[in-house]
């Protein structure tokens, strides 16, 4: 038996996986009757069916005509060993309430290196360097306000792409930040931090 | 037929509401921007925006949001002519033909015989949706939930199979996004199911979420992973009126692709997408000019170019009637519907008359803007698309993190749009289509209270499903389209007909 589309592979092994995952968290719930269904029984049956059709997909992976090569995804083991530890490390060392600020925002840094790392392990640059800036944009917005948030999204994620072009990173990062203070802050009068709100 | 008068009375009373007019307006010309501008869709735009009509009476949101829609169509065309690239997944076979008729120096009668294509298409829809909807909407109240359950069964089913790609993919990803789907509190007994103490899900998975991460973002890094090249033909757009002759060419195509659109639109999982590749299919088989389809054939412009906006329109009558959405983008509406505390169904119709046949007339008054705003801009979005992608993809983001951050000010939401982007673009390199995953994960909820509802009353007969004629002939269709699909020589067609196009 050789694997031979290994898209379809990978497909098959994540519906089991979220297949058995669910009917397994499902039991956590009361099953009810049929007449008196419980939160257990419409995704125990669904998470069942999910993993008979996986299994399907799974064996179709054996069988396909359709060639597809098994590493799908580029994935570097090291990146995702030290995210992980990092990540542990982070979890177990949150500061307490009343904490200082400079321990704060350490503490979020090693947190977001986790993170990026964990997504750095998996995938295309593009993958986890937008989905970083994404991340960076969530954590900084409140303490740091909009424009250094949109600013540092801007930047971040601008090398993700193909070219980095600082002047045209700059000016667009600007133009943006003006614009979405103006448009989101001012016009339709969402509540956000414009600057830093990190002493109040 | 004089109560139908009465109605769009009414809705064009609406519809003509200086608010409603410039919020359509905002809507169409946002449409056509997106439209345009490939790498961003309706559905990851909806998505962005869905938290800001919050503070939208009801009416004018829901107006803006289906101007997107059926306003992306338009736009889509045009990037597909001049640029070779789809704006939009439902003007992929525009390309074919249309980048051939602008190498060929005819941009300007391809933009707009899929402009007035388009408008006709629009008109059409509209009318369809103000006569079919009623009677549609009668029959569904009548509906208990054996019915309901049954029709989302066949609604999923026809999801799938419409879907190009595997089936069992397909259904399994249907599966998926119901089981997504009931994340969250359990409304019958208070449990907070898969939610890993997490109180923020507790309320389930984010819907904006899951459709702007598996749509916006996976999008936005599978572009990022291809070179960009563009050529773009903007010199030579001129004279954007076709000729006498042209129209003589096309009048057929466009009459058929907006019969064939507004067919498949109402089809549940149809829509704009299935509808312009059917068309294009179509007309390449019946067309006198078949042999020049692919080297310019106007033909092969304004059928699927009809075709799509036709789908577009239609595709709200199963919203609207049934408060089921037949594709991604209707799966939003009834998400901002949600937001604005209206349940989605044949009660809409009678309950919110405002509401109702104010969208109806608007969709007209829509692509009435549309048609007389576009041709004369189209140097605008010809500037538009010169702009690299590399500065249009920050400029996204930033409207997509902030609009996700502000439903709930929190960055939990920023987290979960992030998590389901990489969940995203797993599916993207599995050929996993995230489609009918979001419609399941809409129906979640609404499929498991209905089966409960009706296994209550039946006291645990699962038969009552095949008991009940409608209940019953829905299920034997979504049966027979399985099993049709299923059948290896149609199976083969299929696979051929989503290649081809």
């Amino acid at each position: 038996m050789k694997i031979t589309n290994g898209k379809d592979f990978w497909a098959g092994l994540m519906f089991v996986a979220f297949g058995l995952a669910f009917m397994w968290k499902s039991q956590d719930y009361a099953m009810g009757t049929s007449v008196r269904m419980g939160p257990a029984y419409f995704p125990s049956v669904l998470g069942g069916l999910l993993a008979i059709l996986g299994a399907v997909v799974l064996f179709r992976a054996f069988v396909s005509k359709v060639d597809n090569p098994l590493s799908v995804f580029p994935f570097k083991l090291w990146r995702l060993v030290i995210g992980l530890a990092l990540g542990v490390a982070a979890y177990y060392t949150q500061p307490g309430h009343g904490a200082s600020i400079a321990l704060e925002m350490g503490h979020t840094i090693l947190a977001g290196v986790a993170v990026g790392l964990i997504f750095a392990a998996f995938g295309e640059r593009s993958l986890w360097v937008v989905l970083f800036s994404v991340v960076v944009f969530g954590y900084v917005l409140k303490p740091l306000g909009l424009v250094a948030a949109v600013v540092l999204l801007v930047v971040i994620s601008a090398w993700g792409g193909h070219e980095f072009k600082y002047k045209e990173v700059a000016i667009l990062s600007v133009a943006l930040a003006i614009f979405s203070v103006l448009a989101f802050v001012k016009g339709l009068g969402l509540p956000m931090n414009v600057w830093p709100g990190l002493w109040e | 037929m004089e109560s139908l008068f009465a109605n769009l009375a009414l809705g064009f009373g609406v519809a003509l509401s200086i608010q409603n007019l410039l919020y359509c307006l905002l809507g169409v010309l946002l449409g056509t921007l997106i439209g345009v501008l490939p790498g961003i869709g309706p559905v990851a735009t909806i998505a962005m925006l869905l938290p800001v009509t919050f503070t939208l009476n009801p009416t004018s949101a829901l107006i803006m949001l289906a101007g997107i829609y059926y306003g992306a169509q338009y736009g889509g065309s045009t990037t597909a002519i001049l640029v070779n690239i789809p704006g939009e997944s439902s003007s992929v076979v525009t390309c074919l033909d249309g980048y051939q008729m602008a190498r060929q120096g005819r941009a300007g009668p391809a933009l707009g015989i899929a402009a007035i294509g388009s408008f006709f298409a629009g008109c059409v829809a509209t009318v369809i949706i103000a006569l079919f909807a009623p009677p549609l909407a009668e029959v569904a109240l009548k509906f208990g939930p054996a019915e309901y359950f049954s029709l989302m069964v066949l609604g999923l089913i026809a999801a799938t199979v419409l879907a190009h790609g595997s089936l069992i993919k397909a259904i399994a990803m249907v599966i998926l996004g119901l089981l997504l789907g009931l994340v969250g509190t359990d409304v019958n007994s208070g449990v907070a199911r898969f939610s890993f103490g997490v109180s923020e899900l507790s309320d389930g998975i984010g819907f904006v979420s899951v459709a702007m991460g598996v749509f916006g973002f996976a999008e936005i890094i599978a572009n990022l992973e291809q070179k960009e090249k563009r050529e773009i033909f903007t010199k030579k757009v001129s004279n954007l009126l076709p000729s006498l002759q042209d129209f003589k060419d096309s009048w057929a195509s466009i009459l058929r692709g907006t019969a064939l659109g507004s067919f498949l639109g109402i089809l549940p999982g149809g829509g704009a997408l299935l509808a312009s590749f059917a068309a294009y299919t179509l007309e390449k088989k019946v067309s006198w000019n078949s042999a020049n389809f692919g080297k310019g054939a106007i033909q092969g412009v304004a059928a699927p170019e009809s075709a799509n906006n036709a789908g577009a329109q239609t595709s709200f009558i199963p919203l609207l009637t049934l408060g089921i959405p037949s594709n991604p983008v209707m799966a939003l509406m009834i998400g901002a519907m949600m937001i604005q505390g209206i349940a989605p169904g044949p009660q809409v119709m009678t309950e919110r008359p405002q509401l109702f046949w104010g969208m109806i007339a608007s969709m007209w008054v829509g692509n009435l803007m549309l048609v007389v705003l576009n041709l004369p801009m189209i140097g605008m979005w010809i500037k538009l698309l010169m702009v690299p992608y590399r500065i249009l993809y920050p400029s996204i983001l930033v409207f997509c993190c902030i609009g996700v951050y502000s439903i709930s000010n929190s960055p939990f939401d920023v987290m979960q749009t992030a998590a389901m982007g990489v969940v995203g673009y797993i599916f993207v390199k599995l050929e996993c289509e995230p489609a009918p995953l979001i419609l399941g994960f809409i129906l979640g909820p609404l499929m498991e209270e209905n089966l409960r509802r009706a296994m209550l009353l039946s006291r645990g007969d699962a038969l009552v499903f095949f008991q009940r004629p409608i209940s019953l002939t829905m299920l034997v269709i979504a049966g027979v389209l399985l099993a049709v699909v299923l059948a290896p020589a149609v199976r083969k067609k299929r696979e051929e007909a989503f290649v081809e196009a």
